[in-house]
């Protein structure tokens, strides 16, 4: 087993700081965010969850898929994919399965999407286990756990003042074996941190047809603003919309670039097709597709539920619409 | 890099402009020539596919393709309605100009399963665009295919696409070609109404008889309910092809699920029993 102190452990990130690209939770103006590391004194270890999930280094809000430039008739497209390998230090266990219902979407299901992919293969997962749970976490209760160490690379939990740390893949070993701090690969699992479990259970994906023509989802829309932020903090929502940004010219030349940038079922527009006929034109239709989406529509095309219960949505939802809430209600009527 | 990886589903092909032709007000037909590797992807589409088309600097979205593939020679033909930004921006293109193409994309008509039914062809509008390829497969097949129905309308006469066809689908045997029009002009001598009052004129059988409609939603859905409750046929025999915006065409961008069904993947192509089934309307 390997057992670091918090100064060893402390000491290690400085090293991977200085070797690779590492992220970790800042404090940037309040909120917690995973941001590019240049001090590790700033590394924030103390917190319940971060504002936005790690699914930003992966899935950026913005991200370029390729340059146009026009000469004449003729147009050269060169492709951008992402380069250059990184650490993510502090990573939750809600995350990192929100990661995985992304490998189910972008790389299980072909084709594979290279951008995302190529990421995820560059990128190391030093997990973290949480100590506390929040007021609005349901982890527990969509299968996942405040200390599961499912899609970490390596996993760390604190102990009696120190830290145990778990070496779960390949990658994990290879950033941690040339530190004398490890002893290789562990095979013993770090005792659990307690959690609460709510009584709640996510309704299977059965029982869900029988309630898309409920009232219940026009009740809870009144109070949807169509704001979006659920989808925006989510760690597994993943709609993106495509589309064309001209590049400030250089010597007159005609350069844009594609980009990907996130997307979210309830905006009004989402649904609208050409001439202007929108299926989803009602608040309720849209809200009704969220919550059939994570937990219907995404487990049958891609096979993981599609939320992770890290409960940044409820916390985020200005008018508190809340997904347990929704949870709560699909389960239990007959 | 794994072997899956090597190809990139998000980057288009590179088309160039050969023709550019208006066809109907506010809409151009163009004939794109593939060009580096787009040809071989695209030697073997089938009618009812649908490819993205990207006018660069503005962005892309999906088009039906609306010819078929001549002796593998991949050049597509698009017919394209001048509405939003992308379509303006292809609208101003002219011949030797770039455009992107993705794709094919989608599903299909099932061709070989129509083969010996008689088919009715029921477009609106630029509805019109995904159905020219079934057109022209049954006339390269004629013999493959029974009695043979066209019903064609638009608002008015100037938004009827492929009016130089007309005369080529008239001459073929055992094929009839009915128009109409909401909005008639002095020289309209065809029929006046709606596609649905057309429908129950021209009355075709449901006997061993299949209808492929495309058009705006709320035509296709009475389309239906008339070829339903008016002369029998059932939902199992009407095929549509159903339009969403969408991001990516291969099943990852979210934007065009219909309930449990992804247009891109799953469609566009569907019988009526089959959007009847599902939990969402695609009204």
């Amino acid at each position: 087993m390997n057992y670091l102190t918090h100064q060893e452990l402390a000491a290690w990130l400085d090293r991977l700081a200085q070797e690779h690209t590492l992220i970790a939770p800042l404090d940037i103006a309040g909120n917690i965010l995973y941001r590019p590391v240049s001090d590790t004194k700033e590394v924030v270890w103390d917190f319940v969850r971060s504002f936005m999930s790690v699914k930003e280094v992966f899935f950026p809000p913005t991200e370029r898929l390729m340059l146009m430039e026009k000469i004449g008739q003729q147009v050269t497209l060169t492709e951008t994919l992402p380069e250059g390998n990184s650490i993510i230090f502090g990573v939750r266990p809600c995350d990192a399965r929100g990661l995985l219902t992304f490998d189910a979407l972008f790389i299980e299901n072909e084709p594979v999407d290279p951008y995302y992919a190529r990421r995820r293969e560059n990128t190391t997962l030093i997990g973290l286990a949480c100590q506390s749970v929040g007021a609005s976490c349901f982890c527990t209760n969509v299968g996942g756990a405040p200390d599961d160490p499912t899609g970490m690379d390596i996993m760390l939990t604190a102990s009696n003042g120190g830290y145990v740390a778990e070496i779960i893949t390949e990658k994990g070993e290879k950033i941690s074996k040339k530190y004398p701090v490890f002893d290789g690969l562990s095979e013993i699992r770090p005792h659990p941190t307690h959690a609460r479990k709510r009584e709640l259970k996510v309704p299977p994906k059965e029982v869900w047809p029988a309630r898309f023509n409920d009232d219940f989802w026009a009740e809870m829309a009144e109070r949807c603003l169509s704001c979006r932020i659920c989808a925006y903090v989510c760690p597994s929502c993943r709609c993106f919309d495509v589309r064309d940004e001209v590049l400030p010219g250089e010597d007159g030349r005609n350069q844009s670039e594609r980009i990907r940038c996130w997307d979210s079922c309830n905006g009004i527009p989402y649904r609208r097709v050409a001439g202007g006929h929108n299926p989803r034109f009602m608040k309720n239709q849209r809200l009704r597709n969220r919550f059939f989406c994570k937990f219907y529509y995404f487990p049958i095309h891609y096979g993981p539920v599609s939320c992770t219960g890290c409960g940044r949505c409820i916390d985020a939802c200005p008018v508190n619409v809340d997904i347990t809430e929704v949870l709560g209600y699909v389960g239990r009527r007959k | 890099m794994t072997d899956k990886m090597k190809t990139n589903p998000m980057l288009p092909y590179l088309g160039k402009l050969v023709e550019v032709k208006d066809i109907a007000t506010e809409i151009k037909l163009f004939r794109v020539e593939m060009l580096n590797g787009g040809g071989e992807a695209f030697h073997d589409y089938k009618p009812g596919q649908f490819a993205f088309v990207s006018a660069f600097g503005v962005g892309e979205a999906p088009f039906g393709i609306a010819n078929i593939p001549t002796n593998g020679d991949a050049t597509l033909d698009f017919a394209i309605n001048r509405l939003g930004s992308v379509t303006t921006d292809l609208h101003e293109l002219g011949v030797g100009d770039m455009v992107g193409v993705r794709g094919p994309m989608g599903n299909g008509f099932p061709m070989d399963k129509f083969k010996g039914k008689n088919l009715i062809v029921i477009g609106g509008g630029i509805g019109g665009a995904p159905l020219r390829p079934v057109i022209q497969t049954v006339i390269a097949n004629r013999a493959d295919y029974g009695h043979f129905q066209i019903l064609w309308a638009a608002r008015n006469p100037s938004l009827l696409v492929f009016t130089d066809e007309y005369d080529n689908w008239r001459a073929t045997p055992d094929t009839e070609l009915h128009l109409t029009v909401d909005q008639a002009d002095n020289t309209w001598n065809h029929d006046v109404g709606l596609i649905t009052q057309l429908i129950e004129r021209v009355a075709p059988s449901p006997e061993n008889a299949i209808t492929i409609t495309c058009g705006p939603p709320i035509m296709i859905h009475f389309v239906n309910r008339v070829l339903v409750e008016k002369l029998g046929f059932m939902p199992e025999q009407n095929y549509v092809t159903l339009e969403a915006r969408m991001h990516c065409g291969i099943g990852k961008c979210g934007r065009c699920n219909l309930g449990t069904k992804l247009i891109c993947v799953d469609g566009p192509v569907f019988t009526m029993a089959e959007v009847g089934a599902l939990l969402e309307s695609f009204l």
